[in-house]
């Protein structure tokens, strides 16, 4: 019997083979050596879990570069981190540290808007590439020098919200949202003009805070609304506390979310209250179905034991990104070459999505996938009922 | 009306976990003389210890809330004797031990990040009383009732210790003047003791029990306990753990009435607005002794 793992790192040196010799670039490559990408890690402080699946993701596209000598021969790349704890004065103090290191081609970077909005003007100012990995704020990119790989989430949300009219037909919608985030106020606003074109009526909006942690009360007062359907527009923290509190309570009706739902730590830490809750989301590991899908899925399970969620598929995206523009530039790369590199770049070539095109410097999956957790554990395609 | 009265259940609850909170608060203030900031980690690792007993050596949650409790004391008891017990002896005053206690209060948080992997766990919702009771049309949340019926327990327990028995006295004795009191044949020293143990483990109660009821066991556990627990001791008054529990209460309902029939947004503005109206207006609070100060 072959061996899974073996199997696994096969097919993805065929898949990177394919992609080399797919995009017919052997003739430019930048002159041999270890090129250095910095990466502002977020493993510590309130997103310490999504965080490590940036970073994890990342590692796991290094290694596959690496190895299959992508870029080209004698071209390898390297991750320097450093912590910021979600932490803007941290993040603009590791950058500053990069931006000293000229050994430092480029640097991706953050989880929350605000932070990567204090970062944008000083790589800017700096000349030296920024790739956000998971700020979802419309307008971060700066082309040349910042871009982000993350698809921004209102088109997919829009798109699930569609599913769900047409699917479950509801009649009037209660809304949780945050009262002080900016862009899930937008993308609950979004969703809510979906609804409201289709003629379902608001049966009311519950706020909550991004620190709360106690949502019975909420709960009580979305319940006390008596909708058909119950939208979560929150961050991670609060939507997972929002669903498990309506369950508890013993709200059995029908329950959307966002993809904050989505990292297995959320449903390690929830259980079967998420299942059948369905969330739009990019890449899930037992959904996303491309060869580029299925060998990164192999590839973070046999590093780290346990399949990659979405943030890993971001942080994994980011290299390749990074490593896409370097691959494109002759001779000795530089911070000011790689950025007009990847200025150019019209699409990633290799990517988890089924396609990743990139417009003056965002990216833009088109492939949305709506799903939801199963009871066991495993995140499947949602059949509405 | 039902949604009226279950609101006002949830935000009795909720306040209680302020008061019970804000008790051990009031007690090291009250006692001790110390402001001391590190006191919502005690909840944190409470609910931490609580977590890993449940979930690591699959012990049952009475035990899991015994441990927290015990852990929670036996903390404040080594943070009160490696960081407070040196500036008491230098007479150091309260502004030093505040920065102290800043300092511990980083480190454990720090700490607490480590143990949980910066990650936010929760209870598994089969081991602790997690279901709803019918109460006429209201269902109420059984560990709802749990914590309401704790916080009055744990207030007419400390308050019969603190005004009928010896070792109340010889709190209350410390609290004003601990050389008196030592001199007067109190054992100042184990008074310290043990009210720095009863505090960490009045608030390490309430850590272990909101660790359950917000599915939240993290290092920020005891951060948003502090706050308003520290309401709590301001409006109820430092030196009456009875102020701080109907204090505690009265702000878990006000929150939960605010952000229900006026405004999420505001609400934390209502909450502090009291607090500030309160020690303007009244400093020493809702039943705290009239000529009540820390030097």
């Amino acid at each position: 019997m072959i061996d899974r793992n073996k199997l696994a790192g096969m097919g993805a040196g065929l898949l990177a083979a394919t992609v080399m010799f797919g995009a017919g670039t052997a003739g430019a490559q930048p002159a041999a050596g270890e090129y250095v990408f910095g990466f502002v890690t977020e493993t510590t402080g309130p997103l310490a879990a999504a965080g490590v699946s940036y970073h994890r993701g990342a590692q796991v596209a290094v290694e596959e570069i690496n190895a299959s000598k992508w870029i080209g021969s004698g071209v390898t790349v390297k991750l320097s981190e450093k912590e910021s704890g979600s932490d803007a004065a941290r993040a603009v103090q590791a950058m500053t540290q990069f931006v000293a290191d000229r050994n430092v081609l480029a640097v991706t970077c953050c989880i929350l808007s605000p932070v990567a909005g204090a970062m944008r003007p000083v790589a800017a100012n700096a000349k030296i590439p920024l790739v956000f990995y998971g700020a979802t704020l419309p307008g971060l990119p700066q082309p040349p020098y910042v871009s982000s790989v993350v698809a921004l989430p209102g088109p997919q949300e829009v798109k699930m919200t569609q599913l769900i009219v047409d699917k479950m037909k509801p009649k009037s919608v209660a809304y949780f949202v945050n009262a002080d985030n900016e862009g899930f106020q937008n993308r609950f606003k979004a969703a809510q003009k979906v609804m409201e074109g289709a003629g379902v009526k608001t049966a009311g909006v519950v706020s909550i805070l991004s620190a709360d942690t106690d949502f019975t009360a909420p709960a009580t007062q979305a319940m006390g609304m008596n909708p058909d359907l119950i939208m979560v527009w929150t961050t991670q923290t609060p939507a997972a506390g929002i669903i498990a509190a309506l369950r508890n309570r013993g709200y059995a009706g029908a329950i959307t979310a966002s993809d904050v739902i989505a990292p297995n730590a959320v449903f390690k830490k929830i259980g079967e209250p998420l299942a059948g809750v369905p969330f739009p989301i990019a890449f899930a590991a037992g959904v996303s179905s491309s060869p580029e899908a299925k060998a990164f899925a192999d590839a973070f399970q046999k590093k780290f034991g346990e399949l990659p969620d979405t943030y890993a598929a971001q942080g994994y995206t980011s290299v390749w990104y990074m490593s896409q523009g370097l691959k494109s530039l002759s001779g000795k790369a530089n911070r000011e070459a790689l950025a007009t590199a990847l200025a150019k770049v019209g699409s990633i070539e290799h990517n988890v999505y089924g396609g990743l095109p990139m417009v003056a410097g965002q990216a833009d999956v088109q492939k949305a996938l709506v799903v939801n957790w199963s009871k066991d554990g495993k995140v499947v395609a949602w059949e509405p009922k | 009306m039902i949604l009226f009265l279950e609101q006002a259940l949830n935000g009795w609850a909720l306040g209680s976990l302020y008061a019970l909170f804000g008790i051990g608060f009031g007690l090291v203030f009250s006692t001790l003389g110390i402001l001391n900031a590190a006191h919502g980690t005690y909840a944190s690792w409470a609910a931490i210890v609580g977590y890993y007993v449940v979930e690591r050596a699959g012990l049952p949650f009475p035990v899991a809330v015994g441990v927290g409790v015990a852990a929670g004391g036996l903390l404040a008891l080594a943070v009160d004797q490696i960081a407070f017990q040196p500036l008491r002896s230098r007479k150091a005053g309260m502004l030093g031990a505040l920065i102290t206690s800043i300092a511990f209060w980083i480190i454990l948080d720090s700490l607490a990040g480590f143990a949980t992997e910066q990650q936010s766990l929760a209870f598994p919702a089969a081991s602790f009383p997690s279901g709803m009771i019918d109460i006429g049309p209201m269902k109420v949340g059984q560990l709802q009732l749990i914590i309401i019926a704790v916080l009055i327990v744990c207030t007419i327990g400390i308050h019969l210790l603190i005004q009928k028995t010896r070792l109340g006295t010889a709190m209350r004795a410390v609290g004003w003047n601990e050389v008196a009191a030592a001199l007067g044949g109190v054992n100042a020293r184990m008074v310290i003791l043990l009210t720095a143990f009863l505090a960490g483990a009045t608030s390490g109660l309430a850590g272990v029990l909101a660790g359950a009821a917000t599915s939240n066991v993290s290092f920020t556990l005891g951060e948003g306990l502090m706050l308003k627990g520290f309401a709590a001791v301001v409006v109820g008054g430092y030196d009456d753990v009875r102020g701080t529990a109907i204090a505690g209460i009265l702000l878990g309902i006000i929150e939960v009435f605010v952000a229900q029939y006026v405004s999420t947004a505001l609400r934390d503005g209502f909450t502090y607005s009291l607090l500030l109206i309160f020690l303007v207006a009244r400093p020493r609070g809702l039943f705290g002794s009239a000529g009540f100060v820390r030097a």
